[in-house]
């Protein structure tokens, strides 16, 4: 199964020791502005478990991670890296006092029809969260349509010839960091979403100062 | 050993590769790297175009030519929309799914955005944002169009205080709705290029002058020494992720259009200053501050042929530098970047201003207009789009399309498009990209 494939390499980056030293510093929590983008809404949409769940469950002082995915990408650099980078930060949060509990990683599949609960659970065991991480698909693709749409996520059958599917699907793979009020305060594309900036996001987010945190 | 260029880029996309070669891209070298690249052979060169009085319609417009030589079309104008009037259109950029193209325009700020994945051949005007300087504070000159995951980042020319050079870069999404104004720091207040390293996590802008400038005949402000005096000399070094400017460059002479090296281990990028003919290098140095070094001079800088657009090959090698008063390219071996060598010239025609070429280095398109004000000042106003082959040593035409006679008006920015990018259109059986 092609899912096991990308588990696999997600499997190999967990077990690669250490992480590359970062070229450069990471500006200070709070030095920065992280100001919001969008907003999107809350969802129902099948957990692991099979049972329909809110996508986000936020309130305020909350945070969600949200990544969309599939598991039959066969691209290294797509949705097998997204994953790997998630789960450092989950292995991050887990670490963070600050953090833990106040940050839910949600992932998402936008193939439900290859990626049911059962193979959702089956990645979540095989990543191993230690923190708050959650995986969602859909009952069908119109119970997917309308998260789609709200976060702007293109995922377009491709073809190997007209009519013929390729199994796979042409998407852009981005992370949505949102905050307590379903804001997106950033939007991280996969090819260069680093864990640890991810981790000092959440922590410049902490730092503002919000009503009833 | 340098990974493979192609390695290297897939290293950043977000498309999936059906091929299990690795997959031939086409796509400009100077676009954002949050884009995914177009596989393969592009189908179109989309291109700004601004009106002129008395041709055709007179109005700016977006031009689709067809540039894939298998299909229908190939070296003709497929299509063309209209937006109304004239805006002084000069640049744009696709947003990061590659599903809307954003154009904007320097005299009135107005930004046009298209949809150019539901019918790629012939895309589709959705939105006109009317209110750029009143939503951003009183930023005008909206000029380069750079894709952020999820947003649209604009470095802007001028401010409406005063038309002067003094501006900043804004954030809008993809909604068109704006998120912030980021002014450009004192010591270095003008701008016109933003270009983002992400492995280092560095952004460098360039800076050009103010509407007062652009927006006045070439020939009145050559003779204006106090006007002359306001154009830019710097280039900043940002900290990208915090949007905070860490460092100014003294570039003496209007640098414009920045390259980051592509390679992900080469920490450098070029730029050419406009008014001293020179072709900068901006090199990280290993304390990890960058510094601006003068490396090679771009033609006779004593007949100041104004260096304008570059281009930077997929593999750091060649760097395309049009000038646009002797209507030239020049190319420079930049495998050394310290000592860049020039080892091709063309005249391409009486003035010429972008040029854009295919990841895999084979096609060079160019165009020939800079500002409405400022085209002509030679004596020919002669406007073109042409297509060249390159085989690395010489230019060979492919095709050209004359924009007068063909009562377009005067292109500017190119960009590639390709119908394959969107296939949902081909199980609905419409074939995306024919034209016609």
């Amino acid at each position: 199964m092609a899912w096991l494939v990308a588990a696999a390499a997600i499997g190999r980056a967990a077990e690669t020791p250490g992480e590359p030293p970062l070229l450069y510093e990471l500006p200070a929590a709070g030095s920065y502005a992280l100001p919001p983008i969008d907003r999107v809404s809350e969802h129902v949409l099948l957990g692991s478990d099979g049972r329909e769940a809110p996508l986000l469950g936020l309130r305020p002082g909350r945070f969600a991670v949200v990544a969309f995915v599939y598991l039959g990408c066969h691209d290294a650099a797509g949705c097998p890296l997204l994953l790997a980078s998630l789960q450092q930060a989950d292995r991050k949060l887990a670490a963070s006092p600050a953090l833990r509990g106040r940050v839910r990683l949600v992932t998402l599949s936008f193939d439900p029809a290859r990626d049911g609960p059962a193979e959702m659970d089956n990645l979540r065991q095989r990543l191993a969260p230690r923190s708050d991480w959650r995986f969602f698909t859909g009952r069908d693709e119109a119970m997917l349509r309308p998260v789609l749409e709200d976060f702007d996520q293109d995922a377009v059958p491709a073809l190997v010839r007209e009519g013929e599917s390729a199994g796979a699907l042409r998407h852009v793979a981005k992370v949505f960091l949102i905050d307590g009020e379903r804001r997106i305060r950033n939007v991280y594309g996969s090819g260069f979403l680093d864990a640890r900036i991810l981790i000092r996001d959440l922590e410049t987010l902490l730092s503002e100062r919000s009503p009833g945190d | 050993m340098r990974s493979n260029p192609v390695r290297r880029s897939l290293a950043a996309l977000g498309v999936l590769s059906l091929a299990s070669a690795l997959p031939a891209l086409a796509d400009e070298t100077c676009q954002s790297p949050y884009l995914p690249r177009l596989v393969g052979q592009e189908d179109f060169v989309y291109v700004w175009t601004l009106g002129i009085d008395g041709v055709g319609d007179g109005s700016d417009k977006l031009v689709t030519i067809g540039a894939n030589p298998a299909k229908p079309g190939y070296g003709t104008v497929v299509s063309t929309v209209s937006v109304g009037g004239r805006h002084e259109a000069h640049h744009g950029g696709p947003t990061d799914d590659r599903r809307h193209l954003w154009v904007g325009g320097l005299d009135d700020s107005r930004i046009f955005i298209f949809d150019v994945a539901s019918d790629p051949a012939h895309p589709k005007l959705e939105r006109t944002i009317s209110d750029f300087p009143e939503k951003t504070g009183g930023v005008v000159g909206p000029h380069g169009f750079y894709a952020l995951p999820g947003r649209m980042l604009i470095s802007a020319l001028s401010n409406s205080r005063d038309g002067g050079g003094r501006t900043a870069l804004v954030e809008y999404n993809h909604d068109g709705e704006f998120i912030r104004t980021i002014w450009m720091p004192e010591g270095a207040t003008y701008g016109y290029d933003a270009r983002i390293k992400p492995e280092l996590n560095r952004m460098l802008t360039s800076s050009f002058t103010g509407k007062n400038n652009y927006m006045r005949k070439l020939s009145e402000l050559l003779g204006d020494a106090e006007a002359m005096k306001h154009f830019g000399d710097s280039m900043v070094v940002w900290d990208y992720h915090a949007r905070k400017p860490l460092q100014t460059l003294k570039v003496p002479g209007a640098p414009l259009e920045i390259r980051w090296a592509l390679a992900p281990e080469h920490h450098y990028a070029f730029t050419a200053a406009a008014l001293t003919s020179k072709l900068i290098g901006v090199f990280r140095k290993p304390d990890g501050s960058f510094e601006a070094v003068e490396i090679a001079d771009i033609g006779d800088p004593s007949q100041t042929p104004l260096p304008v657009d570059i281009s930077l090959s997929a593999d750091d090698k060649s760097l395309f530098v049009d000038t646009f008063m002797d209507g030239k390219v020049r190319v420079f071996d930049v495998s050394q970047p310290r000592s860049p060598k020039q080892i091709y010239e063309k005249k391409i025609g009486p003035q010429v201003n972008m040029v854009s070429q295919t990841w895999d280095g084979k096609r060079v398109y160019f165009t020939t207009s800079l500002l409405a004000n400022w085209d002509g000042v030679g004596g020919d106003d002669a406007q073109f789009l042409k297509a060249f082959g390159w085989d690395g040593k010489q230019l060979s035409p492919r095709f050209e399309i004359d924009f007068r006679a063909e009562k377009l008006g005067r292109p500017h920015i190119m960009n590639f498009g390709q119908a394959g990018l969107y296939k949902t259109q081909a199980q609905r059986g419409v074939d995306p990209g024919e034209p016609g």
